[in-house]
């Protein structure tokens, strides 16, 4: 026994060299964005507090307030534009129908109007902060924009922080449509460019030229159909037969990232419980 | 706790926060990315043993990767540095005599090992740090670009530092 104690305590740093870097390797593997805890990353009390602190010391005063009152009238429109799509196309379905649809109060989507505190764009996988948490409505898998298009979905969210998977992370994948067209594909970023994504798996068939506008496709409880997401630079090179790969110019500009608007779906309860229903449903919420 | 504890736990509590506010977001032309914190591991007193070091760089690691949002990649990377930090050492300054209680700098040591001792400290944990994120998404040329610019970059910030810190004048050169 005497020999075997003697035995680790010659050799003990490699035994903690060891120990440490299972630990390091367990927190580098766990590629799950979503299962990240909450004090190992930014949107815990201290790192929002860091981050809040650095970022009062980086903008103006005066301009934030203006900013800030300038978003939410900006959020309000989104919200409004939205949903004025929908009655529109409820309207023109009613056309075709018989009978009058339920008239709906609700509103379907709301908009929380939040600032960025930090942003990354170097990493392989970048992550945003933002300084709005569950005290505010925010909670994990609510989608994120900003007044170009959209910026990422709400991965863990602290009391007063949130951590947002950046669209410039190969987790997160979006299912995306070219405008007035119905074929949709999945953007994905390939970590080399933060200005340009990929838009994959989309069908053969389908007609684009460069320059036309890609939106969301409205497939999830994430993000509203018809949010801009960028525009189509020119075709990649095709990983696949029967699909296109489309390089992808990014409307959101994450270099300059300063406000943003985290996306409440009212009916988000009810989509997930359809959703949870499917048999072989797909079970990864970053795929949006 | 004594003196060198003490002014090791402050230059990581000052190089921690500036790391995840400033330094990370001085990234030249999407390739070059100052480790400013690394300055902790380098100047770690040469007579801490493997385990105290080691102990100190996953710390610092894990508290660098909760305010940068990335899980695991400095705690493994600074976990390794801490570790091939005292051979690193012995390649500039070859003998143990005179080692006394005190942190490789400026002043404790002739310059040029010093600054030798920093590079290669330098481009050890760039080299480190982007194999690992290279597991994540692999283009070699960034890999290349990023672990050359990144380390002439790191070490630029490091002697500033270095230059900044004002050890002590009773310290002894090794």
């Amino acid at each position: 026994m005497k020999e075997l104690f003697d035995f680790i305590s010659r050799h003990s740093k490699w035994f903690v060299l060891v120990i440490y870097l299972v630990l390091s390797s367990i927190l580098l593997f766990n590629s799950d964005p979503y299962r990240h805890h909450l004090w190992l990353t930014s949107s815990s009390a201290v790192g929002g507090s860091i981050y809040s602190m650095g970022n009062s010391i980086t903008s103006y005063f005066n301009l934030r307030e203006t900013n800030d009152d300038l978003n939410r009238r900006n959020a309000e429109l989104e919200a409004q534009v939205v949903n004025l799509r929908e009655e529109l196309n409820r309207m023109r379905l009613s056309q075709y129908t018989d009978t009058m649809p339920t008239p709906d109060s609700v509103q379907h989507f709301n908009f929380i109007v939040a600032n960025v505190i930090n942003n990354s764009i170097h990493h392989p996988h970048n992550y945003i902060t933002i300084d709005k948490g569950t005290a505010d409505g925010v909670v994990a898998e609510l989608g994120v924009i900003d007044h170009s298009g959209v910026v990422g979905v709400v991965s863990v969210a602290g009391e007063h922080y949130s951590q947002v998977i950046s669209l410039l992370n190969p987790n997160f994948r979006l299912s995306c449509k070219i405008r007035n067209t119905e074929h949709f594909g999945s953007l994905v970023w390939d970590g080399v460019d933060p200005t340009v994504a990929l838009l994959e798996e989309l069908p053969r068939h389908t007609r684009f030229v460069c320059g036309d506008t890609v939106v969301t496709s409205g497939f999830s409880a994430v993000f509203p159909a018809g949010i801009p997401v960028g525009t189509i630079l020119d075709n990649a090179e095709n990983h696949k037969e029967n699909f296109f790969t489309l390089k992808v110019k990014l409307f959101a500009d994450f270099t300059r990232l300063s406000n943003v608007q985290v996306v409440i779906n009212n009916r988000r309860s009810q989509i997930m419980e359809v959703d949870s229903t499917r048999v072989g449903g797909d079970s990864n919420p970053a795929n949006r | 706790m004594n003196r060198t504890s003490l002014s090791l736990l402050i230059t990581a509590l000052i190089l921690i926060p500036a790391q995840a506010v400033f330094f990370n977001h001085l990234v030249l032309f999407n390739v070059a990315v100052p480790l400013a914190f690394i300055f902790v591991i380098i100047t770690l007193p040469v007579t801490y043993s493997a385990n105290r070091a080691m102990t100190i760089g996953f710390l610092l690691g894990l508290a660098v990767d909760a305010l940068s949002n990335t899980p695991g990649v400095n705690t493994l990377c600074c976990t390794l540095l801490a570790f091939m930090r005292r051979p690193i050492f012995h390649l500039y300054v070859p003998t143990d005599n005179d080692l006394a209680e005190q942190r490789p700098s400026l002043r404790t040591m002739d310059t040029a090992s010093f600054l030798k001792f920093a590079l290669t400290m330098c481009v050890v944990y760039c080299a480190l740090i982007f194999t690992v994120e290279a597991f994540q998404i692999f283009n070699f040329w960034q890999y290349l670009l990023r672990i050359v610019f990144s380390s002439i970059y790191t070490f630029v910030i490091i002697y500033a530092l270095a230059g900044l810190s004002g050890s002590s004048s009773h310290e002894k050169r090794l």
